[in-house]
């Protein structure tokens, strides 16, 4: 295969937006988190806890045993809030929404806007800091279901949200999830009641449009006894030729057969062909199976992001309980990622599967890491792990760290990994076909990704699919 | 850490001044670090400091290599004999060899010891180690039989520490095979071993490494080693029985066509512990390497792989695999696996698999209705398990040896 000079492809959604923004105070401070809890009317409690995180995080050290190596962050020269000044006092419907930001989400191709309610997707958006606005209210209110920007469920669910914040991911975890918990300015709270089912997709869709800040959300969702719920998350975020970063936390937790669907297309801004700018996008996402008979399934399409640092988990506490992860990783130009997973099965009965699929281009790595831990109570657990990388060129690497631990004769721990390149024979078949060498590798790829594709609801699927061939433009010759 | 070593400099002997020197040197910078625990990534599931604390109160080195028994040698096959006594080297018989092809003597100096992986074990044995052997063996010279070097450790080893290294050199177009049978006398002793391997254009060295019987040591074996032009490297293990084993290989494929075997084929009883960690480095194209780790687990045994493959970017044609197996006996019984690979080329066929688990059930009961007791259908299936490891041995009657002596540890299963 030739191998010519890399292409850039166009990031599209590297616009920016001018809206005047409301800002915190420069840097991380006492100051800075009382101003945000300030900002969001929180209660006494709330601001406690954020407090307790910020001491927490005095104390820790950034970690630096991931594979990708970033330039020391600067936590005071960052703005922890930014929101967009007309939400200071919060519209009471869309048509007070600032025109501008329906527009830009429109360019996003989100259906904010509730005519468009025939895509039938619950949205919540969340521009920087703050959550602009939540669709199909009404009608999940009918169901009893809470979807709702979490500041506002701190006010008005202040028990549901002291009761699961932070018993997934505690608030001294670890760095970036203590810094999340002392510095969160929104996110999406979901709250499915006992024996309902969500009747249509929730979504969150996450931008990043100010510079010089962090964005921090918190996404917490609660599936009671006997319910269901899939979720899904899109993030973009402007061209800015400087690092932004991410630092999410999002628990799920899930009761007595309950499930959770969690799916993600994460495309924030990758940076330029020689790595200048891109995001950080370092998140800690966590799912507990509580109660017997739960699920918990992530699906998860990393495209963007200049570094991705994040393992989806699941704590398969309950008996009977089921954790799954399906993964594609795709890294082009100087995209790092290390992303996996961990299964920790603790019940009896438990059953994980990860099917994690990560391809390289240019000069990108992609990393492989996960863990699967089957405790010495967990009897008659299983898991499976398939793990495989694409390499295209000899300039990116693929790597594979997988932790495997088995405390119990009886459970069955399998895990298969291969790296390859783009078999010739297959692309030589297509080419004689009269396909070129992009839409080739493109179907190829597509094809090596589809266990993980089909996992995705059907919106996001073909976005997704679109997105892959997208991230891989250019990375042949 | 320096409460548990109670070490006398006097016994160890120096070349010259420098060595000594350099020897105290060395012991400080091991007691600034101590001994590797479960902090350091290397040794997340092993870890020796917790290990050895618990075990040992207060650790000596020995000055005592005086040997008057006999040692039973194999008769199952002719090979040469080398005779180490708690780590020095006593004596050795070549005969079947021509004159002057093949050299053995005590290793003079640790000029030229640089380790490729470095841990605080490595201060420590620079500190402390009494030499070991130097084995060469010249061009163009095919070894005729095997040599077997007699590990001996006597029986007043009790809270002793044996610190020692070796060099293997085969030069090219030569081979050996080289069988390290170890034989404890029952005392519990704690040893350190750090060995070289040198193998030049077209060599090939097979190393096997096993235990006469159990024995109440903690051994460490570090092995690093550096492959030229075609150049072949096999490694079986089957060295269970020790209350820790740590055996570190790290192979350097410098030159295209050299490949690397490690087989390892364990099986591990009460209060044992045994870790095998490789790294293998792909650093030319059209190299070879393939790993196949497999442990049965008793009681409250724990079985570690740690395996790395690492791939250089101009190492295209690779092709690497790695396979670690678990039969996990007991709820007691643990097994940790992280098999890693990192990988720079494209053009590669690099994969991993592991697997833990217990005995297949329908396995057992196709043997039980063809009149099979439970016990007896188990160790056929642990025993086809591990023989599968021998696969890669042409010599029959080293094969049968290495047969028997797994077949002996199988019988002890209940």
């Amino acid at each position: 295969m030739k191998k010519e000079e890399y292409k850039n492809q166009e990031y599209k959604y590297g616009f920016t937006t001018e809206i005047e923004n409301f800002k915190a105070p420069k840097g991380l401070s006492e100051t800075t988190i009382r101003f945000i809890s300030k900002v969001k009317k929180e209660p006494k409690w709330m601001l406690d806890w954020r407090l307790k995180a910020f001491n927490r995080l005095k104390v820790l050290k950034e970690p630096n045993w991931q594979k990708p190596k970033y330039p020391k962050i600067n936590y005071q020269d960052l703005y922890y809030y930014s929101a967009p000044k007309s939400m200071k006092d919060k519209p009471k419907s869309l048509d007070e929404v600032d025109p501008k930001l329906i527009e830009t989400y429109s360019k996003l191709g989100i259906p904010l806007n509730e005519q468009k309610r025939l895509s039938g997707v619950a949205v919540d958006a969340v521009f920087d800091s703050v959550s602009v606005a939540t669709t199909f209210k009404g009608e999940l209110d009918k169901k009893g279901i809470i979807f709702c920007p979490i500041s506002e469920a701190i006010q008005k669910h202040p028990d549901l949200v002291k009761k699961y914040l932070g018993s997934v991911i505690p608030i001294s975890d670890h760095y970036f999830a203590t810094l999340n918990s002392a510095v969160f300015t929104d996110g999406s709270f979901v709250y499915i009641p006992p024996n309902t089912r969500c009747p249509m997709e929730l979504s969150t869709y996450f931008r990043i449009n100010a510079s010089e800040t962090g964005q921090f959300e918190r996404t917490l969702i609660i599936a009671d006894k006997g319910s269901y719920v899939s979720y899904l998350e899109g993030c973009t975020a402007p061209m800015r030729d400087e690092n932004q970063l991410h630092a999410a936390n999002v628990e799920l937790v899930a009761l007595d057969d309950a499930e959770i669907k969690y799916s993600t297309v994460q495309n924030w801004y990758p940076g330029d062909k020689d790595g200048v700018g891109g995001i950080y996008n370092f998140v800690t996402k966590r799912g507990a199976c509580r109660g017997r008979n739960s699920k918990i399934s992530w699906t998860q399409v990393e495209t963007g992001s200049a570094i991705t640092w994040k393992y989806p988990s699941c704590i398969l506490q309950g008996d009977n309980s089921v954790g799954e992860f399906y993964s594609i990783a795709i890294t082009n130009n100087h995209q790092k990622a290390d992303t996996g997973t961990k299964m920790i099965h603790l019940g009896k009965n438990t059953k994980s599967k990860i099917i994690s699929k990560g391809i390289s281009a240019g000069q990108a790595d992609n990393t492989y890491r996960g863990l699967v831990d089957i405790g010495a109570k967990a009897k008659n657990s299983r898991n499976y792990t398939q793990c495989d990388s694409l390499l295209m060129g000899n300039k990116c690497g693929a790597h594979t760290v997988p932790y495997i631990k088995n405390k119990n004769s009886s459970s069955t721990i399998e895990h298969e990994a291969t790296t390859s390149k783009i078999n010739e024979d297959q692309l030589f078949y297509c080419n004689q076909r009269g396909l070129n060498q992009e839409e080739a590798v493109s179907l190829i790829v597509n094809g090596f990704c589809k266990e993980v594709l089909q996992q995705l609801p059907m919106e996001f699927a073909v976005e997704a699919q679109k997105l892959v061939s997208i991230s891989l433009e250019g990375s042949v010759g | 850490m320096e409460q548990l070593f109670n070490i006398d400099f006097k016994k160890i002997n120096s070349s010259n001044d420098k060595e000594a020197v350099d020897r105290k040197k060395n012991f400080e910078l091991f007691l600034k670090g101590g001994l590797p625990n479960k902090k350091n990534e290397n040794w997340k599931f092993s870890d020796l400091n917790y290990i050895i604390s618990k075990n040992f109160k207060n650790i000596t080195n020995n000055d005592d290599y005086k040997f008057n028994e006999k040692i039973e040698s194999i008769h199952d096959f002719d090979h040469n004999k080398v005779i180490i006594v708690n780590g020095s080297l006593k004596s050795y018989d070549l005969h079947f060899e021509e004159k002057e092809k093949v050299k053995i003597e005590t290793l003079k100096s640790l000029e030229g010891f640089h380790h490729q992986s470095k841990n605080n074990l490595d201060y420590l044995n620079k500190a402390l180690s009494i030499g070991g052997f130097n084995l060469e063996v010249q061009q163009n010279y095919k070894c005729k039989k095997p040599i077997i070097i007699y590990n001996y450790f006597s029986a007043n080893l009790n809270n002793k520490i044996i610190n020692n290294s070796n060099k293997i050199k085969v030069s090219q177009n030569s081979e050996l095979t080289l069988i390290e049978y170890n034989i404890c006398e029952k005392s519990k002793f704690f040893k350190n071993t750090f060995e070289k391997i040198n193998i030049d254009k077209g060599g090939v060295l097979k190393n096997i490494i096993l235990q006469k019987t159990k024995c109440n040591g903690y051994f460490y074996k570090n092995i690093s080693g550096t492959q030229n032009y075609n150049s072949s490297y096999q490694n079986f293990i089957l060295s269970s029985g020790l209350k820790f084993n740590k055996i570190e290989i790290d192979m350097i494929l410098e030159k295209e066509k050299s490949s690397c075997h490690i087989l390892s084929g364990l099986n591990l009883s009460k209060e044992e512990h045994q870790e095998i960690k490789t790294q293998i480095n792909h650093l030319a194209p059209n190299c070879k390497s393939y790993q196949k780790i497999k442990n049965v687990l008793e009681n409250d045994s724990k079985g570690v792989y740690q395996g790395k493959i690492f791939v250089k970017d101009i190492a295209q044609k690779t092709d690497a695999y790695q396979l670690s197996k678990a039969l996990i006996l007991n709820d007691q019984a643990e097994f940790n696996a992280k098999p890693e690979l990192e990988i720079y080329a494209d053009d590669v066929k690099c994969s991993h698999g592991s697997s833990s688990g217990s005995i297949d059930e329908e396995a057992i009961h196709y043997l039980m209705t063809r009149g099979i007791k439970l016990s007896a259908a188990k160790k056929l299936l642990i025993k086809g398990f591990l023989n599968e490891i021998f696969d890669n041995i042409p010599e029959e009657k080293i094969k049968n040896f290495l047969e028997k002596s797994v077949a002996v540890q199988i019988d002890e299963i209940r």
